[in-house]
């Protein structure tokens, strides 16, 4: 697996902002993967994701875009990278469809649109004017833009927003689909279902730093309560019993419960990743 | 260049869809109705004022509305992340306004014919059109640049016309005399109207054209590279 971006020591501020909005940051995307940066709003991740994808360029620190300089690369980066931004971005006078083909045609390898469409369930409305459609729409049609030149790496920032849950599933599974075929995502989101639904790895983004980058597996491992909490009957009614992992094996009382008792429930002491998030953070994301 | 050409149909065809180059045409309209109206010799004066303002005030008109409306659609963004350099992007832009400032002299310069019988220089009219109209669409890229919104692009524009369009109406309808014209062609607008003026009415006084011309390409270029090329790309990402 190679590594798709490679970020170090990332430094960045507005020409209009007193202070750096991005603090020094420092990351990979792996080749294959789906990265998700996590944070309240504000934090900086669509800041980041711009940097990446080199709208913003006065940057300092390194940005390696497979091995290369993020810098020194041409305009053929747009053959290779997807991006679905946050806010709809299609002429409102044009159709659907008109826009898919206007963008798709300055692309040399394109997706094709009418499948894209049909899946999004756009396809039936693609003769109506994109002014017309609502929110959830243009949502959808971002995101078919965001994938019309099948893209190496897939950007997507807040890509389940304004969406109901039935066609934020759609897209997840394309998203999903998409990194099986062997895409690369990098995505942002305040989003925890987003996150845990979706990313291999992921970044908490606080006031334009990040701290832990990993799994959302061991980030449960590393900040869930390590115990279990045990449910049994007993004379008729239910009792709880908790007890630490630890040495659970030779703990006499478990044991004891185990042997004995009618079991109800068994869990292991399972902490969201939004209760992580604010352990880590300090922050409330919500 | 293939880009180029996508991008200027593309262009084109909002200029429909968005109903401008409707509303242009039928402006045109307006003007034939007017020429109707009068005699010859004031039609062979009025006209170069008409094809004037097409090309100059139309056109820093219409970059600053597509600008500042393709920013609020978002549509620039996603234009940003296509293969493209912000290079081919601008010269669409410029290419599109100016075909549409051609459109309305080819309009023009048809109905003087038909109803007047007045011809002129017609390829010399159509080289100095595009001059004027590319150094226009330069001042309407900076205008708009220089503006958060189309509103205040607006006001922009009519702090612009006081000092540089005025005098060129003044001067056309004999307020300013013509010995005063070095002076007023330091602005740009006003070069523009000499060059025009001077195909329509069939009067040229080289020097004067010359100067107009290399002041309109030089005016132009720095324009475009010192402020429009590298403020664009940064203007677009905004909001
Ligand atoms: N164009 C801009 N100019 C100045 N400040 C900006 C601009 N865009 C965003 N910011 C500021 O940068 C910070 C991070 O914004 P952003 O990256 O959009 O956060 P997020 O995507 O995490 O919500 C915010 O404080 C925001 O106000
Ligand atoms: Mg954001």
């Amino acid at each position: 697996m190679s590594i798709a971006f490679s970020v170090e020591n990332l430094y960045f501020k507005y020409p209009t902002s007193k202070t750096d909005i991005i603090k020094g940051i420092s990351f990979d995307v792996q080749e294959g993967e789906i990265f998700g940066l996590l944070g309240p709003s504000g934090a900086g991740k669509s800041t980041t994701q711009k940097i990446l994808i080199k709208l913003l360029e006065d940057y300092s620190g390194s940005i390696k875009y497979f091995g290369k300089d993020l810098k020194a690369i041409d305009k053929s980066f747009y053959e290779e990278i997807g991006v679905g931004f946050e806010m709809p971005v299609h002429f409102s006078k044009m159709t659907a469809l008109e826009n898919m083909k206007f963008f798709a045609g300055f692309y040399k390898n394109t997706a094709n649109i009418q499948e894209l469409m049909e899946r999004v369930g756009l396809w039936e409305f693609k003769d109506v004017k994109v002014g017309e459609y609502s929110k959830g729409m243009k949502v959808r049609l971002n995101f078919v833009r965001a994938i019309l030149n099948q893209p190496r790496v897939l950007f997507i920032d807040e890509v389940t927003n304004g969406l109901d849950p039935k066609n934020a599933r759609t897209i997840k599974d394309m998203i999903a689909e998409y990194r099986a075929n062997g895409g690369t995502v990098f995505l942002t989101t305040h989003l925890m279902n987003d996150v845990e639904q979706l990313c291999d790895r992921v970044a908490f983004c606080v006031n334009g730093n990040l701290q832990e980058i990993s799994t959302p597996r061991d980030l449960k491992l590393k900040y869930g309560k390590r115990e279990v909490k045990i449910e049994y009957r007993e004379n008729g009614v239910t009792n709880n019993a908790l007890f630490p992992l630890e040495k659970i094996g030779s703990n006499n009382d478990f044991q004891n419960i185990i042997k004995n008792k009618e079991i109800e429930t068994i869990h292991s002491g399972e902490t969201s990743l939004e209760d992580i998030f604010i352990i880590v953070t300090g922050v409330d994301i919500k | 260049m293939n880009y180029l050409l996508k991008l200027t149909s593309g262009e084109i065809n909002r200029l429909i869809k968005y109903k401008i180059l409707p509303v242009s045409l039928i402006t045109s309209f307006l003007w034939i109705i007017i020429f109707l109206f009068i005699s010859k010799e004031d039609a062979r004066n009025i006209a170069p004022l008409l094809i004037f303002i097409d090309v100059s005030m139309m056109s820093i008109l219409l970059i600053g509305a597509t600008l500042h409306l393709e920013k609020q659609e978002g549509t620039i963004k996603s234009m940003m992340v296509l293969p493209l350099s912000v290079g081919q992007i601008l010269v669409a832009k410029a290419f599109a306004s100016i075909l549409l400032g051609i459109e309305s002299v080819i309009v023009t310069s048809l109905a003087l014919y038909l109803i007047h019988g007045i011809t002129f220089n017609y390829l010399l009219l159509l080289l100095f059109v595009f001059i004027a109209g590319g150094a226009h669409v330069a001042i309407g890229f900076f205008l708009a640049l220089s503006s958060k919104d189309f509103s205040s692009m607006l006001g922009l524009l009519m702090a612009y016309m006081f000092p540089f369009a005025i005098p060129t109406i003044l001067f056309t309808f004999g307020v300013i005399e013509k010995k005063y014209e070095w002076f007023i062609m330091i602005s740009p607008s006003h070069s523009a109207s000499n060059l025009i003026t001077s195909v329509v009415i069939n009067e040229y006084d080289w020097t004067k054209i010359i100067a107009s011309n290399i002041y309109l390409l030089i005016l132009a270029s720095l324009l475009f590279v010192f402020t429009v090329y590298p403020k664009f790309k940064d203007n677009a990402i905004r909001g």
